[in-house]
């Protein structure tokens, strides 16, 4: 056979064959597995079923009968949760205008002229890695309220070498964390220990006022001439297990510290102002919230009376999602509440929030979408929120709902990772916009209430 | 029974920016078998058969990027008269005249779309304006057709080939549409006398060209696209989040997937003009065979820099002299040298200076060994040529440090040639020392690779910085266990690489003839079902490897 020939009728014969098995697997409506995904004629019978398997409605639907059935409180809507943008306690709008009644208090307050700190705990996955989202709140809320200065600063963490507003050093520690131990550990997840440590921290990002406080954050200390601040030693004792040792007070933003006694569980350091609005970011890459089970309860008291917070975010979520087909989060929600609780008890006088993961996607048959289990895991979390008594914000709504984590990442500029899971410091920074906006919205509502 | 939609049919037909056609989608099944039919069909009718030929490709361009499609015709027609003008004209200095012309309106085009942004952008930061910038969307394949129309009227001003008479050859030459999208560079007379020969092929011609079309849909369709959907892209969007150890098997990883991107690309467009009867040179040789720079870059993307070398390295001056842009080039590299280091790395202007001369050094170094001036010029003309062959890749800085890396590579490869020819002639036969100087050279490309593929230079940088000082190898256990189907899919394509280059062609020559359709139809349907399969394998989920 001349090869011409050779040619024509090896794609003739190709067409002809991969065209009939289209055709018949649409007709008969019979699925030939991974052959599906490259039937050339799906595109000309839209109405077709093949191709459409990958998603188990079954599974979804199993999902939302596991879901318990949230209990009808009077003047209560658990629906709320659905709204993008707001933050809600799920009260019906005449009994509670304001969802963070005591937070927005003090805000009023020192919008008034009052001296007071305001100091708010972040806690987040890598999410808020490197100071993302929270360094765009803080600077949001520092201009609208006042204060300045980074909050707290771990001894060291991952993403250091990268965050923005602050650089850390540091030689001679051994590191503890969640995955090593259960003993001493900081919200942040870590306890640092040296007989020979150094570190110096930098906080590139301050407003105004320039005078900063800058204190130490550490465990027990029991012995004299151990810790040493740009080389003076500081003597304090304390059985306390959260201490803060006050530093400095001054306009200098590098700081110095040199501790030669193991035995002392070391933290970090904090940046803060004396007055206005301080926020702490508390990432710990990978984790889903459960871990902060870990943290002692009498380290939690401890640090809710030498270094107390007026409101403490929690916000994880995609870890939860790490598996396509994943839908029930029953598990984390039992395993979740514990958490709660412990925090809960340990900071009487602390206004809580729960933030819903953000969007997540996954590929299904070969084009991204969002997770399947997303609407399950945030009513899951949503009804966590309710049934805690504690404020909600859905995260996954604002940021546009269903797909929008695909958006973010096609855009130009994109605005999230081609992981599909991480906003990138541009996405990070519509977030914060956005929950801003519904902080200040809630602060608005107080307001009104107050004038009323 | 479903419902067959026409609409949808029509749709089909029409371009979609959301959907623009490429080989692996069904309805270039449908184009090729069409085009395959007539084509056959008017075999003997050269004129039919060309515009077939034609019609095809311009159509193929308007699904691929819509009304640019207007482009190639426009820039077809005025090179076309261009060419021919300058043939015609007797005075040497209205032949330069026109040729100018044609300088001008090519790389004119080029620059409009591909560079304006990056100019605006330069102008903002050095003089502190703030224009704003255009968002101009890069017409499909316009860096090959721009170099494909100035190495024609090129060749047509140097007097070494005439132009051709008809428009219809210089159309079928810019819009061939198996090498549209990524090349290879085709050159006119290479390809234009094939045009109106009889169409004939031998069995070996058919494998060949199947041979090429399925290894390159596989580098392309499967090992490229998988490991970069799963790995390279994850990595590479933000560094800072992965240890050292992902990094650099990202930073591997990517040299294997730019080249099976790239190759099977080429593969597949010189396989397919094959069978259509045209012989396109070869793109790739096994680059990452090379055991120096040097042979890395008569291996790698050929038709390119055997482009560069012929219509930019030589106007420079080549190896006999240098030229006023060689020297303003490279007295912007070095300035840039000295800057850069000053500006990015913090260092003071003494050290800058020291970096910068010893650089300098490297490239005058062959000359004082070899005594002879003219090798600085020769040296820095190769330098040039590919700072603006690095540039050619892309509107960014990054691409030029890309070239910059790989010139002053090519600078100390030819010192360490001339050294090691010098005190260890015996030592440079050795194997072993052919295996270690493939290491090294591809080790080197590799480290290039990391400024070609991050997004800009900080994320360059961030992956150094996460090699050098974050590499974490504690990792290793379950980064394997979650990786391992990246691990071996690269290994398999470097496997591949590895065998020697002329291993297929023998077995074609031997089995060529022998082979019946149906194994090569059972062959393609086994890729059709892999592609498919792999289509929709289960992802590999990115994990985070450091707490």
């Amino acid at each position: 056979m001349n090869a011409t020939k050779k040619v024509f009728w090896f794609v003739l014969i190709f067409t002809f064959i991969h065209t009939s098995i289209s055709f018949l697997s649409i007709l008969f409506n019979f699925s030939l597995r991974d052959f599906d995904n490259v039937n050339i004629l799906t595109e000309l019978f839209p109405s077709a079923k093949i191709n459409q398997k990958s998603i188990h409605p079954e599974l979804i639907k199993d999902s939302i009968n596991v879901n318990k059935v949230i209990e009808q409180k009077a003047n209560f809507d658990f629906s709320l949760y659905k709204k993008a943008k707001l933050i809600t306690n799920f009260r019906t709008n005449d009994s509670a205008p304001s969802s963070l009644p005591n937070l927005m208090k003090s805000l009023h307050e020192i919008k008034n002229g009052k001296k007071r700190k305001i100091r708010i705990a972040y806690f987040g996955d890598s999410m808020i890695e490197g100071d993302l989202l929270t360094q765009t709140l803080r600077k949001l809320m520092q201009k609208e309220f006042g204060g300045s200065g980074v909050g707290f600063l771990p001894l060291d963490c991952v993403s250091a070498d990268f965050r923005i507003t602050a650089r850390t050093k540091n030689s001679g520690w051994d590191e503890y964390n969640f995955k090593k131990t259960n003993k001493d550990l900081y919200p942040s997840g870590h306890v640092f220990y040296s007989d020979h440590g150094d570190f110096t921290a930098v906080n590139n990002d301050v407003q105004n006022p320039l005078s900063i406080e800058k204190s130490l954050i550490c465990g027990k200390v029991m012995n004299d001439n151990v810790i040493f601040f740009n080389n003076q030693p500081i003597n304090i004792k304390s059985e306390s297990l959260v201490n803060r040792i006050k530093l400095s007070n001054d306009d200098n933003k590098t700081i110095n510290l040199k501790i030669k006694d193991n035995s002392i569980p070391v933290y970090g350091v904090s940046f803060e102002s004396e007055s206005g609005v301080i926020i702490d970011n508390f990432s710990y890459r990978g984790i889903s919230g459960i871990e902060l089970s870990k943290i002692e309860t009498t380290l939690l008291e401890s640090l809710a009376k030498n270094n107390p917070y007026d409101l403490i975010v929690f916000q994880y979520g995609v870890n939860l999602l790490f598996r396509p087909n994943d839908v029930n989060f029953n598990y984390y929600e039992r395993a979740f509440n514990n958490v709660l609780n412990k925090f809960t008890n340990a900071f009487p006088n602390s206004e809580f929030l729960l933030i819903s993961t953000a969007d997540r996607a996954f590929r299904y048959n070969g084009e991204y979408k969002s997770a399947i289990g997303i609407d399950s895991l945030v009513k899951t979390q949503a009804t966590l929120a309710y049934e805690s008594g504690i404020a909600f914000y859905n995260q996954f709504e604002s940021m546009g709902g269903k797909n929008s984590i695909v958006e973010w990442v096609n855009q130009s500029p994109s605005l999230a990772g081609r992981d599909y899971v991480h906003p990138n410091a541009k996405g990070a920074e519509f977030l914060a916009n956005y929950f801003f906006e519904a902080l200040m919205n809630d602060y608005k509502k107080y307001c009104s209430k107050l004038s009323k | 029974m479903p419902i067959f939609d026409l609409n949808k049919l029509i749709q089909q037909l029409v371009y979609d920016p959301k959907n623009p056609l490429l080989f692996n989608q069904g309805f270039f099944v449908y184009f090729f078998f069409l085009f395959i039919a007539l084509y056959y069909i008017f075999r003997n009718k050269v004129v039919i058969r060309k515009y077939i030929f034609v019609f095809f490709s311009l159509y193929f361009f308007y699904k691929a990027s819509g009304y640019f499609v207007g482009l190639v015709i426009i820039s077809a027609i005025i090179d076309y008269i261009l060419s021919n003008a300058i043939f015609r004209q007797t005075k040497k200095s209205s032949k330069t005249v026109l040729l100018i012309l044609s300088v001008i309106f090519n790389l004119g085009l080029l620059f409009f779309f591909k560079y304006t942004n990056f100019f605006i952008e330069l102008t903002n930061n050095l003089s502190g304006s703030n224009y704003n910038l255009l968002h101009l969307i890069l017409p499909i394949g316009i860096s090959f057709y721009t170099f494909e129309n100035l190495s024609y009227t090129l060749d047509v001003y140097r007097g070494e080939f005439e132009p051709v008479k008809k428009f219809s050859d210089y159309l079928l030459f810019l819009s061939f549409f198996p090498k549209l999208v990524m090349g290879p560079i085709v050159r006119a007379h290479d390809f234009i006398p094939q045009i109106n020969k009889p169409y004939q092929l031998n069995d070996e011609d058919f494998m060949k060209g199947f041979y090429l079309i399925i290894t390159g849909l596989f580098k392309k369709l499967i090992i490229s696209d998988y490991i970069t959907l799963n790995y390279v892209n994850i990595v590479f969007d933000d560094p800072s989040m992965h240890t050292g150890l992902e990094n650099l098997v990202a930073v591997y990883a990517y040299a294997v997937v730019i080249y099976c991107d790239f190759s099977g690309y080429s593969d597949i467009a010189i396989g397919i003009a094959r069978w259509m009867g045209f012989n396109i040179p070869t793109n790739f040789l096994s680059p990452y065979q090379s055991s120096n720079i040097t042979e890395f870059w008569r291996r790698w993307h050929i038709s390119l820099s055997s482009w560069l070398k012929d219509y930019l390295y030589i106007p420079l001056g080549g190896n006999r002299q240098s030229t006023f842009f060689t020297f303003l080039f490279s007295l912007l590299f070095f300035a840039g040298i000295f800057l850069g280091g000053h500006v990015l790395f913090n260092l003071n202007y003494l050290v800058s200076s020291i970096i910068a001369g010893i650089v300098l050094f490297v490239f005058i170094l062959p000359a004082i060994i070899l005594k002879q001036r003219k090798q600085v010029g020769t040296n820095l003309n190769l330098l040039v040529t590919m700072l603006l062959g690095g540039f050619w890749h892309g509107a960014n800085w990054n691409f030029i440090i890309w070239g910059a890396l790989h010139g002053v590579g090519l600078a100390v490869h030819k010192v360490w040639n001339l050294l090691t020819g010098k005190f260890m002639p015996q030592t440079r036969q050795r194997n072993i020392f052919k295996i270690i100087n493939v290491i090294i050279t591809f080790n080197f490309v590799c480290f290039c690779w990391i400024f070609f593929k991050a997004k800009n230079f900080n994320d360059a940088i961030t992956v150094i910085h996460q090699i050098t000082t974050n590499f974490k190898s504690e990792v290793w256990p379950s980064f394997f266990s979650n990786y391992k189907s990246i691990l071996y899919m690269m290994g398999l394509a470097m496997g591949l690489h590895f065998i020697p280059d002329n291993f297929a062609d023998k077995v074609i020559s031997k089995i060529g003839k022998k082979m019946p359709l149906i194994i090569y139809l059972v062959i393609l349907f086994a890729f059709i079902y892999l592609y498919g399969y792999f289509k929709s394998a289960e992802q590999v989920m990115p994990i985070y490897l450091q707490f």
